[in-house]
């Protein structure tokens, strides 16, 4: 019972970094049915940008004195560069494209995934990079159960952006514009929606949640490497079809199950066929239920 | 018109003075194939630099005969057999006299297939499987040790200095790994150790929660730890620690690499690596380490010192040889009997040079010498 529970919570801690990726690859789909294949990029930056700004304060002194407040600092400042860069990467690489094809764009999309993966290690080199140790591996003790705090912090914030991420679309403004522009591009243009500015904050956003899961990974594992974006993008895409590719809620529901299969998987079966599972349930959803858990109600709360 | 033809004229001319200014100067390219890119890059660099650096100190030592220079070209291997496989024909094509390389086992197998037919010579400075050199190839050498005598060191250790009844395996399903991981499971069994389990996980993976409860759970006294490189070595040392796990670590020659200790400091500390022995008072060692400091700066990994003896017995190979015909070489190489860096080099029938693995633990900031399987002694 002891070794479920605790496989529980690496599964969920696991889950919650898919779930927050795959939001970016169904919101951008939701909006310009693109899957934006350099997405997973944006997370490896943001896993990067952490290591940099978090080794810059460690540095200086201000990790051991100040932690929370140089975790947070370096959160929304990775998170704020990843958004910039993923509305950069609009403008550059799809916007051009958006009345080509789709396969114009999705090749697009390849290419400007490769152009990231590369510039990220030409820049920052092929060896993996350290995290500085913000808290102490202190563990929490319930029964034989262990908890670290890494995995607490990373399980709540995930849960706030989470919640953050659904009052946004839910009930903000410009939430309302993304979700009018998911149903009917035409249309809330002619309400007065600006599409171009709605489908950047998409990215923009999306980006920003894959910026703090790459940061979090990288404290969560220790180590951040050029390449760490794609394995994690490729389960986070088959968490937001899982989930109903365009649904939020689908995705973060696809993230949490990914995460979990794999981790059972790992631990009942063995860990070589962990991946293995994770797409055999990717398949069977796919064959029983071709628009994914959530995909029904797709016209109301796509994004 | 009659402008431009002078023109074309003493150009060509000048360009045949060009060519025939380089042709005079006899120059030896020798070859590297290593993971220059990709995760497993430090270890391939390192390759890389300890032929560079060998052809260097070769020549300044007035060594290269009937050649005037040596160029090194160095192709990405990137521990992916398809990807050197290509390399190799690129090589092949460029008319290498030998080749010093690959890194992983599963490249060096299916690239060394083509350097052979060739023929070119090929020399491996960090490949440990078997089978790299049990194929029956005429042109195939190895620096290094064989994982049969890494796996039995490593079980020897276990055994009598620390006293382990049992071991829990893992291994990430490479040619290199997933074998080592074998051998030290039958080798376990047979000295009464018992497996508890031995499971894997995939090359590139991230998380290990799944696997290191496994582990706490079945409580083996020692976690033996087969994995590619020091890049997976790294996060698994970093995870394993933090989520409490009791036993002692024992890993291998691939996790072995001061990158290892750098980025995995603390958690670091304590863990056991079955590494050959290197003599480090030796003429030629401090001769390379100071060049290589000179050089690339820091401090080399261990297959920077394989791979100069590699590079280096294949050039005096070919020196003495005085050609690069293959089957003049190889009849040098059989012959070789002189000091290396790592090892006195002398090459068995089927292209190995021995093993001598010993016990290293991470002290502090770097390998400390610990046991010696052969004799038995700690150093």
């Amino acid at each position: 019972m002891d070794f479920f529970l605790q496989q529980c919570i690496n599964g969920l801690t696991l889950g919650g970094f898919y779930a927050l990726i795959a939001l970016g690859y169904t919101m951008v789909f939701g909006v310009i049915q693109l899957i934006n294949f350099a997405h997973g990029e944006f997370f490896a930056a943001g896993g990067y940008m952490g290591v940099i700004l978090l080794s810059f304060c460690a540095s200086m002194g201000f990790l051991e004195t100040h932690p929370l407040l140089c975790l947070g600092g370096s959160m929304l400042l990775a998170m704020g560069y990843c958004a910039m860069l993923a509305m950069a990467v609009e403008k550059i690489a799809y916007m051009p494209l958006r009345r080509a094809s789709r396969l114009s764009m999705l090749l697009s999309a390849l290419g400007m995934s490769i152009f990231l993966q590369n510039g990220l290690m030409l820049t920052q080199g092929v060896y993996s990079k350290s995290y500085p140790t913000v808290f102490t591996n202190k563990v929490l003790h319930l029964g034989n159960v262990s908890i670290s705090y890494m995995q607490i912090m990373t399980l709540a914030l995930t849960a706030g952006l989470l919640v953050g991420l659904n009052a946004l679309v839910f009930r903000t403004r410009i939430g309302t514009a993304m979700r009018a522009t998911a149903q009917d591009k035409v249309m809330s243009a002619l309400v007065g929606i600006n599409a171009n500015r709605v489908i950047s904050m998409t990215f923009a956003i999306g980006a920003g949640l894959a910026a703090a899961a790459g940061i979090m990974v990288g404290m969560y594992y220790g180590t951040v490497r050029y390449d760490m974006g794609f394995v994690p993008g490729i389960k986070a895409f088959a968490a937001a079809v899982l989930g109903g590719i365009g649904n939020i809620t689908g995705a973060m529901l696809g993230g949490l199950i990914i995460g979990l299969v794999e981790i059972f998987a790992a631990a009942y079966i063995s860990g070589e066929y962990k991946d293995v599972f994770a797409f055999i349930i990717l398949i069977a959803m796919l064959y029983f239920r071709p628009t994914g858990i959530m995909g029904e109600n797709v016209d109301d709360t796509r994004v | 018109m009659q402008r431009i033809i002078t023109k074309a004229l003493v150009l060509s001319a000048l360009c045949v003075l060009l060519i025939s200014g380089t042709a005079v100067a006899k120059t030896l390219k020798i070859g590297t194939l290593s993971p220059i890119t990709g995760p497993y890059a430090a270890d391939g660099n390192d390759i890389k630099n300890g032929a560079v650096i060998a052809a260097e100190i070769f020549q300044q030592k007035g060594l290269l005969k009937g050649f005037d220079k040596i160029e090194v070209v160095s192709e990405d291997s990137a521990c992916d057999p398809r990807q050197a496989v290509a390399a190799a024909n690129k090589l092949l094509s460029q008319g290498v006299a030998f080749v010093d390389g690959a890194y992983c086992s599963s490249a060096t197998i299916p690239s060394s297939e083509v350097l052979n037919e060739g023929p070119i010579p090929m020399i491996t400075p960090a490949s440990t499987n078997p089978d790299v050199t049990l194929r029956g190839l005429k042109y195939m050498w190895r620096m290094c040790g064989i994982d049969a005598h890494q796996s039995k060191s490593a079980v020897e250790f276990m055994a009598k200095v620390l006293k382990a009844k049992t071991v829990f395996i893992i291994d990430d399903k490479t040619t290199y790994s997933q074998h080592l991981a074998e051998y030290v499971a039958e080798a376990a069994k047979a000295a009464g150790i018992q497996v508890l389990a031995h499971d894997h996980v995939n090359e590139g993976d991230m998380d290990f929660s799944a696997v290191l409860t496994k582990i706490k759970q079945a409580n083996p006294d020692v976690f033996y730890m087969s994995l590619q490189n020091s890049a997976a070595g790294i996060p698994f040392i970093k995870q394993l620690r933090q989520a409490g796990v009791k036993a002692q670590v024992l890993s291998q020659d691939a996790v072995y690499h001061p990158q290892f200790i750098e980025k995995a400091h603390d958690a670091a500390q304590g863990v056991y690596f079955t590494f050959g022995f290197i003599d480090d008072t030796t003429e030629m060692y401090k001769t390379f380490l100071k060049a290589y400091t000179a050089k690339v700066g820091g401090q080399p990994g261990g297959y920077a010192f394989y791979s100069f003896d590699a590079a280096w017995t294949m050039l005096t190979a070919v020196s003495k040889a005085g050609s690069t015909d293959p089957e003049k070489i190889r009849a040098e190489m059989m012959k070789m009997d002189m000091p290396g860096v790592t090892k006195r080099i002398k090459f068995d029938q089927n292209g190995d040079s021995g093993s001598n693995y010993i016990i290293q633990v991470v002290k502090g900031d770097k390998f400390v010498n610990y046991y010696d399987p052969s004799t038995g002694k700690f150093y």
